[in-house]
């Protein structure tokens, strides 16, 4: 592997020095002059028709600002996905029907939060309660409650910025009540696979919906000026500029006049992309009072009324031959996407897409339906549909090891796919490190002496321990709004940068991982670098921070700025040092010097002098641009799974070992084993801190973590009811790199943020199955789920 | 109804008039401007709003400011002296203890206290003393690896 300075190596978090005093500015930190407080009222009800709302008794309550309800707003819509296929279904406020408890009914601006609370109490609405549907296979029936009976006309909102639009009908085939969304997959003949197939075995999973639990709770400020009609807003968000975009939309306004300023992200974890009706709500109340106005969600509201992971449903049935090869594959996935769409077309079309990277089969069918059911709405979260189809799929084949009584590891390596393999969609692994990753978990967890050895040796004794692996894979980036990542490195007298980025850190690093390309690009050091990023007056555009493409796709539009940059740098110091072929120049420590005669060198500064002095006063600024997927022109298609989905996939193989008391019901995670495969790693600790977080999360999702949810009511929206992970839980950990070099990415980086926590949750149901001989079918595996499947209570 | 109280903030003498109603967390955050004090649930189970009174932590979300009359009150913003990063701070960055940083003033506040109760703590003192604070972005084992990496053996 090539020697590098700065790239690869654990350099401390750039923004490390403001978050460990408490300096970082959040958006809950935000407070301006004059500001207001807003608060939402929200849905008692998950179905209800608004008859009607009376706000006179809370206008006249002293403090309050201004109050609006639907009917100020009828006409704005949208939602995470506006197509005309699926047109948006979301309202700042509910016009004529609330579809979920905490649907938002009406919006306070007060002097204070305490008022606002006090005129939310003090408005009248006037329901018609309707018959709620509560999981999206009643929702589906024939006879359900129809959730959503308006016509809506859709116009992609990316096809007004300009992208060319797919012709055709979009009037769906599907007759299913309460359909939000289908994908539908498949090459080769499932038929005549499962025909030839020596064993077929058909399984049904189920999964619940989950809570991603960022610290930071939701929150924005918005503060319009009328003289300049402009509209200034800190939201804690994933991607500035796909929020301007919405909010640019909704409010009529140009792009321009609308700056997202930059807020440190206390955690997203995929919950905050989408646009919220606090957001809209904060704006609007701001450009109608004139003043600042301040959103804040309490954490119960964070729980019920933001987003969750979607609860799903997914059947597969898998034919395959005594050795091992898989001849045939089905799967069927339904998600329940709440009362509003939510991305509930994306999770279904991402099930297939985060899968199907892993096994080669053949013949293969995937069909997925997303639900309107009257729960919370459902977005993405870490993962987006990973750990449910990984969850089923590599549980089912385990149970099909188990009957055909071979190694579940023989069906990984037989099946798995492999460098330079082209996926049905024409998606090439230009890097795949599975195997090394299957083989390196399978040693780490000692697979050979422990699985079902436990079982075995330990006979009835109350502690049983057991082994399991999984596997799972992750895009780097893909094509939405806006389609590419720009960056601007700005050279300063003194020989020192600032990289101006729209990627947002939202705890992932990526200030600090893009400052290390900017300055192993260069050849200056890290304390030569600034960081401005996350406005969208000063910065350039950027995909936003997810589907884990930050450090791909703004990796390189960061490395090819600091590459325009470093050839003006070299020009300059061409002239000075004589040198006819800026090829015979390199640069290091901030200094430019003769490849062939390195004691022949000036400075940086000297350079930029040069530049300036002898180029009218030209200064150097480098600029370098990369789109989400060079090769193709479209977004993927959702509904048939067709186009390109992203130039690089990362992997990784996942192995558990745990431990189940039998007298409690407990299982504890004792050993978390990863080994992955995200390209070249740009910084070593950042690396292995995104592992032990999606290990975290995907073991409470695994063992504890659950939304209860009954007739559409949440019964758990806190820290200590819904059981997160605490640092008691915090398992022995394993995590290696199995550095490939994706050809792509910048230095050979791709995806790491995500990926990892789709696998450990197969791993631990099957280690659970190892160890007490028992399945579940469905997640969280709880003390009392397994106390009752050993018969004891 | 409003009451003075008399506390050594941050090592300063401070005479406040607080609502009676007023939680610790909001004369700090919302009166006095101190928000490296983080408000994550404001019910008292995530630790994100951790201080120091008189030398131990508490959740400043579930104090009434009235209750901290005549004590000591430290908050993050009185770690780093004199321009200077506490080894704390250091360690916690150079081990990767800190990813979207909104629980890590209160992580840092506990583990001033434990290494000062406790100047060698063992994984599990360690695991202990931090288990009511929450952290969702690190899985903890890079917060637990930067304090075990101050413990004085």
């Amino acid at each position: 592997m090539t020697n590098y300075n700065i790239v690869g190596k654990g350099i401390p978090r750039v923004d490390g020095p403001a978050k460990s005093t408490g300096k970082a500015i959040y958006t809950v930190d935000v407070k301006l002059p004059d500001m207001l407080y807003g608060k939402i009222l929200r849905s008692p009800y998950p179905h209800a028709r608004i008859l009607n709302i009376d706000t006179s008794e809370a206008k006249k309550l002293p403090g309050v600002k201004e109050i609006i309800t639907g009917q100020d707003l009828s006409d704005v819509r949208y939602a995470f996905v506006d197509t005309p296929r699926y047109p948006a279904d979301e309202r700042p406020l509910a016009v004529d029907k609330v579809r979920y408890i905490g649907d938002e009914v009406a919006a306070v601006a007060a002097e204070s939060e305490s008022i606002a609370e006090k005129a939310l109490s003090l408005i009248k609405v006037e329901y018609e309660i309707l018959p709620g549907v509560f999981t999206a296979e009643e929702a589906m029936k024939h006879n359900a409650p129809v959730i959503h009976d308006e016509q809506l006309e859709g116009t992609s909102a990316w096809e007004q910025w300009g992208v060319a639009q797919r012709k055709g009908s979009y009037e769906s085939e599907i007759k299913v009540n309460n359909l939000s969304g289908h994908t539908s997959v498949s090459f080769g003949d499932v038929v005549k696979g499962f025909h030839e197939s020596d064993y077929v075995r058909e399984d049904s999973f189920e999964l619940k919906a989950t809570a991603h639990c960022q610290m930071e709770p939701h929150a924005a400020v918005a503060s319009y000026d009328p003289i300049e009609q402009k509209l200034n807003v800190w939201l804690s968000t994933m991607g500035i500029f796909l929020k301007r975009f919405f909010l640019s939309k909704v409010l009529e306004m140009p792009a321009s006049k609308i700056r997202v300023h930059h807020t440190f992200v206390g955690g997203a974890f995929g919950g905050k992309i989408d646009l919220f009706s606090y957001e809209y709500c904060a704006a609007y109340l701001s450009i109608k009072t004139g003043k600042p106005v301040k959103i804040e969600l309490e954490r119960e509201e964070v729980f019920m009324t933001t987003r969750q992971r979607h609860p799903m449903i997914i059947k597969i049935k898998t034919g395959i031959r005594k050795d091992g090869t898989i001849l045939a594959q089905e799967v069927k996935a339904i998600a329940d996407n709440g009362g509003y769409r939510g991305s509930g077309p994306v999770v279904i079309f991402l099930c297939h897409g985060f899968s199907f990277p892993i096994y080669n089969i053949e013949n293969y069918s995937y069909e997925g339906f997303s639900i309107y059911t009257n729960n919370g709405i459902r977005g993405p979260q870490r993962g987006h549909g990973a750990p449910q189809i990984r969850f089923s799929i590599d549980s089912h084949l385990d149970l099909i090891a188990r009957d055909l009584g071979i190694d579940p590891i023989d069906i990984m390596r037989k099946n798995v796919r492999h460098e330079g393999d082209v996926l049905p969609n024409g998606d090439k692994l230009n890097s795949c490190g599975l195997t090394e990753c299957i083989e390196g978990a399978a040693k780490a967890i000692d697979w050979e002496n422990k699985r079902m050895q436990f079982r075995a040796k330990e006979g009835n004794r109350r502690y049983r321990r057991g082994v399991g692996i999984s596997l799972c894979s992750m895009f780097s980036g893909a094509m939405y709004y806006p389609f590419a990542s720009a960056a601007i490195v700005k050279m300063h007298d003194d020989g020192s940068a600032t990289l101006f980025t729209g990627a947002q850190d939202i705890g992932q690093g990526s200030f600090t991982t893009l400052s290390q390309v900017l300055a192993e690009e260069l050849g200056i050091g890290m304390e030569d670098i600034q960081v401005v990023a996350g406005d969208t007056d000063l910065c350039p555009i950027d995909l936003g921070s997810f589907l884990s493409g930050t450090a791909l796709v703004t990796g390189n539009a960061v490395k090819l700025a600091a590459a325009d940059a470093k050839r003006q740098v070299l020009e300059g110091a061409a002239e000075i040092l004589g040198v006819d072929d800026i090829d015979k120049l390199d640069t290091l420590e901030k200094k430019i010097f003769l490849k062939d005669n390195p004691e022949k060198s000036i400075s940086f500064q000297q350079a930029i002098q040069a530049s300036v002095l002898n180029r009218d006063g030209n200064p150097i600024i480098g600029k370098g641009f990369y789109k989400g997927y060079p090769q193709t022109d479209r977004y993927p298609s959702l509904a048939k799974g067709k186009g390109l989905f992203t130039s690089a996939y990362g992997f990784a193989a996942q192995a558990a070992e745990v431990e189940v008391d039998t007298l409690t019901g407990k299982v504890t995670l004792v050993k978390a084993v990863t080994f992955h495969d995200c390209g070249f790693p740009l910084n070593k600790t950042i690396v292995e801190g995104q592992v032990h977080g999606c290990v975290s999360m995907g073991a409470g999702q695994a063992l504890s973590e659950e939304v209860f949810l009954e007739n559409g009511q949440c019964f758990n929206p806190s820290f200590l009811s819904y059981q997160l992970p605490i640092s008691l839980d915090t398992p022995e950990s394993v995590d290696e790199l199995v550095a490939t070099i994706e050809p792509s990415g910048p230095f050979g980086a791709k995806e790491v943020g995500e990926g990892s926590v789709a696998g450990i949750l197969g791993a631990i149901g099957n280690a659970v199955h190892d160890a007490i001989g028992v399945r579940f079918y469905s997640l969280p595996i709880t003390p009392e789920k397994v106390l009752r499947a050993l018969g004891k209570i | 109804m409003k009451k003075t109280i008399r506390l050594v903030l941050n090592g300063e003498e401070k005479n406040l008039l607080v609502n009676v109603n007023q939680t610790l967390l909001d004369v700090l955050r919302d009166d006095l401007g101190l928000t490296g004090t983080k408000k994550g649930c404001n019910q008292g189970e995530c630790g994100a709003c951790t201080v120091l009174i008189n030398g131990k932590p508490v959740s400043s979300c579930s104090l009434l400011a009235v209750k901290a009359d005549g004590k000591s009150i430290d908050t993050i913003e009185s770690v780093a002296k004199e321009g200077h990063l506490h080894p704390i701070q250091i360690a916690f960055n150079e081990k990767g203890a800190i990813q979207c940083g909104f629980c890590t003033p209160g992580m840092i506040l506990v583990t001033k206290n434990l290494l000062e109760q406790n100047p060698n703590p063992q994984i599990d003192e360690i695991k202990e003393a931090i288990s009511g604070n929450i952290c969702r972005c690190t899985g903890y084992l890079q917060i637990i690896n930067a304090i075990k990496s101050l413990a004085k053996s």
